[in-house]
């Protein structure tokens, strides 16, 4: 009797240390004096960021207007990032450049605008001083603006140029200006000025990637400048940045940085001579982006008016479907244009150029150092397609190699058929730091 | 006498040790809830070392800064890539909930936008790391059902915890096995399966005491089926920082 007490009480306690022997919770541990604290990431003073790139370009192919096949390039950019206190953070980016086909201008200056027809040896990429106070950031300087959530065209982009000299392999240029912006929960209120445009880099008249009508080839080309006016611009977006959606509504009032080309006959010199013309524009655009369990749907859409009448009013949009299954991301969609009134213009407008058209990308994370990626646009007329194939790899921390292949053909008539004796390679080194 | 004393005896013992194990599908719960309430604190903030393995043995080397500001389903947190050179400055922006699936963008200084990653893009490995984008997520104890699964040795003696993602919970895995330290209530590692396979095993190593706080400072993502591995080392961590609602925003990550 005494030992089956003896037993059922080990029983009865053993079973009560099971359920109840947790070890004694600790005291919530107090904030560090921030003596007593490492150095905090978020406030970090200095950075720095920067690359050696050396790019060569192979074209099967001469053009009426461009003998060379081989275009060899070597950029060097610095970027420096100053955060001196938690409120206000600085950066400055620089940029030196070499070419060898005259892409490159000549003189040795410090360039700030990036107005010129070439690009400028030694350029201020970036100076921003920024400034935030709880939800309010401002932007002062010379900056990266985008608007936009798709990803192969953006008709509401309208503060950020491109560099066209390659049409197809381009690079977004920085505008100067102040960019206040206040966020308040799921809503984001942002305001652009910039005090004078800063136009898109057109394709050099007399290279390739400006493509002489066949009965105007023997006719000289003379670069008759650029025709940009002072007045400034200004734009307004409204995003909320939601769990289920997203979506910005945004207005522009400025300039299309994307010129009209007015021609002239010098029967002097018996030439055509050419004049870019930013014509006044103003946009009212919409961006949506739908995230669900299957695909994420995107939409972009932007209506272009023309205060002076010198300009065709259209409607850009775009729809595109991505989606990411493994190592694979997949993006397909469509880009589109009406027409609401047209005028007797002559625009030089990529964006334009492709619309009508099926566009679509896939990319492959093939390991942490390696991805393939390939992206084509087909006209709807079939008039015009473009390939463009991609494999990218690291080695080490610093070193990447990039190989590009381009195809491109169609009509002549057409905006991508044009270009058809511009398919080419690339291969790229890149050393970053 | 004996025998019935002998008899009430067992008879109440075998209620205790019924009581006992309903108790202890209870305790699953209870464990889970207890190791969330341990770890729990306003803000976190560390620096982080990465090693990913590949299956031929490469490795490759990244850092990141990590900042959470909020605890267990309701924070936000900022991932930022230090190193290497060409990574530097991509950002990732974490917003939990405690009743859904977390709100995440992505910052490419490259191309200066930043990119929504959708429900579906969850399962990819977080920049070519062993890391899911779900993986970085914070998981909040009432988003799953438990059952308590058993006791083994990991590390040290553990709880064996079954975690099956409820309903509103959309989830790339199955159900996760999670083996809990019954001295600290430590996580010491998780299997996460798809279906009936594992197809991901976190371990956590060198856990240390952080101001109260026991940390895994080197974690462990192993993924099975590429057999590839990476390996992240914690340093300079602290709890309870001051840390602003303002740098966890879209905003902040776009700034450098």
């Amino acid at each position: 009797m005494r030992c089956a007490l003896v037993v059922s009480a080990l029983v009865i306690w053993s079973s009560g240390v099971a359920a109840q022997n947790l070890p004694p919770l600790q005291p919530i541990p107090p904030v560090l004096h921030p003596a007593d604290r490492g150095p905090d990431p978020l406030a970090s003073t200095i950075s720095q960021r920067g690359f050696i790139e050396g790019r060569v370009f192979l074209f099967p192919h001469m053009a009426p207007n461009d003998t060379t096949r081989g275009i060899a390039d070597v950029l060097f950019r610095e970027e420096i990032f100053l955060k001196p206190a938690r409120w206000i953070q600085f950066a400055a980016g620089f940029d030196l450049r070499a070419n060898s086909h005259d892409q490159v201008e000549d003189q040795w200056r410090l360039d700030f605008t990036d107005r010129g027809v070439r690009r400028p040896r030694a350029a201020i990429r970036r100076l921003t001083a920024t400034l935030t106070a709880r939800g309010f950031n401002l932007d002062i300087g010379k900056q990266f603006i985008r608007w936009g959530r798709a990803d192969i065209l953006n008709p509401t982009d309208r503060f950020a140029p491109r560099d066209y000299l390659n049409v197809i392999d381009t690079d977004f240029l920085p505008v100067i200006g102040a960019h206040p912006s206040l966020q308040i929960g799921e809503e984001t209120f942002e305001a652009v000025w910039v005090p004078q445009l800063t136009p898109s880099r057109l394709p050099l008249f007399n290279q390739r990637w400006t493509v002489v009508p066949p009965d105007a080839a023997p006719a000289p080309i003379e670069d008759g400048g650029s025709r940009i006016s002072r007045r400034s611009e200004y734009g307004l977006r409204w995003t909320h940045s939601g769990g289920r959606f997203e979506t910005a509504l945004s207005y522009f009032d400025g300039f299309n940085h994307l010129p009209n080309i007015e021609s002239r006959v010098l029967p002097a010199r018996r030439a055509v001579e050419l004049t870019r013309v930013y014509p006044a524009i103003r946009t009212y655009g919409a961006d949506m982006i739908i995230p669900s369990g299957w695909f994420t749907l995107k939409g972009e859409a932007a209506y272009f008016t023309s205060p002076s009448g010198a300009s065709e009013e259209y409607g850009l949009y775009v729809v595109e479907i991505e989606r990411q299954t493994g190592e694979w991301m997949l993006d397909a969609g469509y880009a589109g244009e009406v027409v609401t009134s047209s005028r007797n213009s002559f625009p030089f407008a990529p964006e334009r150029g492709m619309a009508r058209s099926i566009i679509g990308r896939a990319s492959y994370t093939v390991d942490p150092r390696r991805t393939i990626a390939i992206e084509g646009a087909a006209r709807e007329s079939g008039q015009g397609v473009y390939v463009k194939g991609e494999y990218s790899a690291a080695f080490g921390q610093h070193w990447r190699l990039t190989m590009t292949g381009v195809a491109i053909a169609g009509d002549e008539d057409d905006f991508l058929g044009q270009y058809q004796r511009n398919s080419h390679g690339s291969i790229a080194f890149r050393l970053s730091f | 006498m004996s025998c019935i004393g002998f008899f009430v005896a067992f008879v109440s013992s075998w209620f205790t040790v019924a009581e006992s194990r309903v108790v202890a599908a209870d305790d699953a719960r209870q464990i889970v809830e207890e190791a969330q309430k341990r770890s729990n604190s306003k803000s976190e903030r560390y620096e982080g070392v990465l090693q990913s393995l590949d299956a031929n043995g490469r490795t490759t080397e990244k850092r990141w800064t990590f900042a959470r500001l909020g605890s267990h389903g309701a924070s936000k947190s900022v991932i930022r890539f230090t190193s290497p050179a060409e990574v530097k400055g991509v950002a990732l922006l974490v917003v939990n909930h405690p009743d859904r699936a977390s709100d995440q963008w992505m910052w490419t200084p490259a191309i200066e936008r930043d990119r929504r990653i959708a429900l579906q893009d969850r399962s990819t490995r977080f920049f070519g790391t062993d890391f899911s984008f779900e993986d970085l997520e914070e998981r909040d104890v009432n988003q799953y059902d438990y059952a308590l699964l058993g006791e083994e040795m990991v590390g040290g003696a553990c709880w064996k915890v079954q975690s099956t993602p409820k309903q509103s919970r959309s989830s790339q895995y199955t159900k996760s096995v999670v083996w809990i330290r019954k001295d600290t209530f430590a996580f010491a590692q998780i299997e996460s399966y798809v279906k009936d396979q594992v197809v991901r095993r976190m371990e956590y190593l060198d856990i240390r005491n952080v101001q109260g706080i026991w940390t895994a400072r080197e974690t462990v993502m192993t993924d099975l089926r590429r057999r590839s591995a990476t390996r992240l080392r914690l340093e300079k961590v602290e709890y309870n920082v001051p840390l602003r609602d303002e740098d966890f925003t879209l905003q902040a990550i776009h700034r450098q």
